[in-house]
């Protein structure tokens, strides 16, 4: 029976109507959605090192840029590194990187890296390279957004990775917890934002798999790797995978997310950002293999 | 000689008064102030007390001040330790409205080694006082919640933090915990184990869909003036797999808000079942309906809801909501 008033609610994901009671609930869309993904496959870069963090979790940076470099590798299919920056900018952008500030914030190795990468290997000026982490007027001074978000769960939104990066934009992150997470993906349709997301790189070198929602050590851990992707909901959607794969392992019982990440699949089925269908990802998986958590 | 006994009478008493409350007050101070040490062996405080309250909670620490928000939060205290460059501890000192509110938070997460701190406070099986892991020490003292923490856990930070967590936990008597945790200790019904330490306390459905997801909206109109706990109850099946039923008491702070939050609730979950008009809650009956993942039952009983969820049968559900010890008022 049709629900008078569209509420989303645990039964709805017993019964697989998730998606309709969402398209439901946000018929007022104030733009056009994006052409669904439901046909498109979308190419998700994992890489590891088992060694790129010490026993005290100092980053090799040396091993990080190896790291990186693959990443842009794999997700470009470009033959050398700097082809597979440039696939991505060029010299005259204003390069945006988004890091992650709180909770399990982005490791500042990561930044310098991907930075120098982006002088280096693409000829972006490091006056045109900005940390773009902040209040909506920031992606504005940018034509190309990186997004560099740490993996880590969060206790309103479920994950708090890609999807949930770009809070801040809306200049009213409150406006987004609770049943107002599914709108997350507005904020990737705002006209500063829109388009100029270019590469995803997730810092998954120590994620945290419980939802905080302050840091707690004892749901870190050493995963020593980068997630990356052009497409931020096939990322966003790895990264899911990885997180409750780990709770499993840590509880030796199903411990899956709650509150259900419901911005993932809102992400692609009412705002076509990308797809949150397994099935249409296709992982490129480099590097050290030893619980990968990939299922 | 009459009038003269009167006015002395009189001023006994009000000095009684004086008295009384000067203690409650003298009590109240010494219990919401906290005087950390300078240094605990190479780790020394580093800078002053950073004062958190209310108006910039979300500065300090983002969307996770709506968790401390769900509860009656009064004030955090923020002091930091170093040992040299190396190493930090950080401690957050939450002083909450009431003690349920403090060990509300503890309830989130019951996992880690159960910390005996003070001379005075036996070790008890439940609910433990202080939990550590990982370089996290989680405390509930009175109406303080405490979080002492390093990322980088070593003998002499552990070492620290459990000094640290003394401190904190000094002169403060055990605490009972909230009276609703008690609900559902006869209720686990023939081969079925109550889970307690998987029961959490809170106010907030942000909290109630972190410990078990029913909807992203607020479907049981939850608020500050109203408690609830979650009870999951476990057996193992005859193939070996786990079953898990769910139950939920909520206690409002008046018999028409239970009915408007139970209105709310069938409206929201039970949206394919028919509801009276006018919807009367029926108080003391328990209603049954076989949904997706099981029979689910409720039961309006004065000032409190109870919910029940995933049960195999009417029967067991019939049974736990039977069984629940429902506190009076």
């Amino acid at each position: 029976m049709r629900k008078t008033e569209p509420c989303l609610t645990r039964r709805d994901f017993i019964r697989g109507s998730v998606g309709a009671t969402l398209a439901a609930s946000l018929v007022t869309l104030p733009w056009k959605p994006e052409r669904a993904h439901a046909a498109q496959q979308s190419l998700v870069s994992i890489v590891r090192d088992q060694d790129v963090m010490d026993a005290a979790l100092k980053v090799d940076t040396s091993r990080l840029k190896t790291m990186v470099d693959k990443t842009v590798l794999q997700v470009s299919g470009k033959a050398s590194v700097k082809d597979a920056w440039v696939a991505f900018v060029k010299p005259d952008d204003v390069v945006g990187l988004v890091p992650t500030p709180h909770l399990n914030p982005t490791h500042t190795e990561l930044m310098d890296v991907v930075k120098k990468s982006l002088m280096e290997e693409a000829g972006v000026p490091e006056k045109n390279i900005l940390d773009a982490q902040g209040g909506k007027r920031r992606p504005g001074k940018c034509s190309v957004l990186i997004s560099m978000p740490a993996l880590k769960g969060h206790w309103l939104t479920g994950i708090g990775t890609v999807i949930k990066n770009y809070i801040m934009y809306s200049g009213r992150p409150t406006r987004y917890h609770g049943e107002d997470s599914v709108k997350l993906g507005e904020i990737w349709q705002i006209p500063q934002v829109k388009g100029k997301t270019r590469l995803v790189i997730v810092d998954a070198l120590h994620p945290l798999c419980d939802k905080g929602p302050q840091p707690d050590p004892r749901y870190k851990w050493a995963y020593n790797g980068l997630v990356g992707g052009t497409d931020p909901v096939a990322v966003e959607t790895v990264c899911l995978k990885i997180l409750n794969e780990k709770r499993h392992a840590l509880r030796g019982e199903p411990w899956p997310i709650s509150p259900p990440p419901i911005c993932v699949e809102a992400a692609d089925r009412v705002y076509g950002l990308g797809t949150s269908r397994l099935e249409n990802i296709k992982i490129a998986a480099s590097g050290w293999k030893e619980e990968i958590l990939l299922g | 000689m009459m009038a003269s006994n009167s006015k002395r009478i009189i001023f006994l008493a009000v000095l009684a008064f004086i008295a009384f409350f000067s203690q409650l007050s003298f009590a109240d101070m010494k219990t919401q102030n906290i005087k950390l040490p300078h240094k605990i062996d190479t780790w020394t405080l580093s800078g002053p007390v950073r004062p958190i309250n209310t108006g910039n909670i979300f500065e300090y620490m983002n969307g996770a001040g709506e968790l401390y928000l769900g509860y009656g939060f009064n004030r955090l205290e923020v002091s930091e330790y170093r040992n040299g460059e190396e190493n930090t501890i950080l401690v957050e000192i939450y002083f909450m409205n009431t003690p349920d509110d403090a060990f509300g938070l503890l309830s989130m997460d019951w996992s880690g080694e159960h910390i005996l701190l003070g001379n005075t406070h036996q070790k008890t099986a439940f609910p433990p006082r202080a939990l550590y892991g990982g370089g996290l020490l989680r405390i509930w003292a009175g109406s303080i919640y405490a979080r002492v923490m390093t990322f980088q856990e070593t003998e002499s930070a552990k070492a620290a933090i459990l000094v640290l967590g003394q401190h904190i936990i000094n002169d403060r008597g055990p605490t009972p915990m909230p009276a609703l945790m008690n609900s559902f200790s006869e209720a686990a019904p023939q081969g079925w184990k109550l889970r307690r330490d998987r029961m959490g306390y809170f106010r907030s459905h942000l909290v109630l869909n972190s410990l078990y997801y029913l909807s992203h909206q607020n479907i049981f109109n939850l608020n500050l003036s109203a408690a609830a706990v979650t009870a999951p109850f476990e057996r193992l099946s005859e193939d070996g797999n786990k079953e898990r039923i769910q139950a939920l008491l909520i206690e409002y702070a008046t018999h028409q808000q239970a009915l408007s939050g139970l209105e709310r609730f069938h409206s929201a979950y039970l949206d394919d079942f028919q509801k009276e008009k006018p919807f009367k809650g029926q108080n003391g009956q328990i209603h049954y309906f076989q949904i997706e993942d099981g029979w689910l039952a409720y039961e309006l009983h004065k000032t409190c809801l109870a919910v029940v969820f995933e049960c195999p049968n009417q029967t067991i559900a019939g049974h736990v909501l039977g069984k629940i010890n429902y506190p009076s008022k």
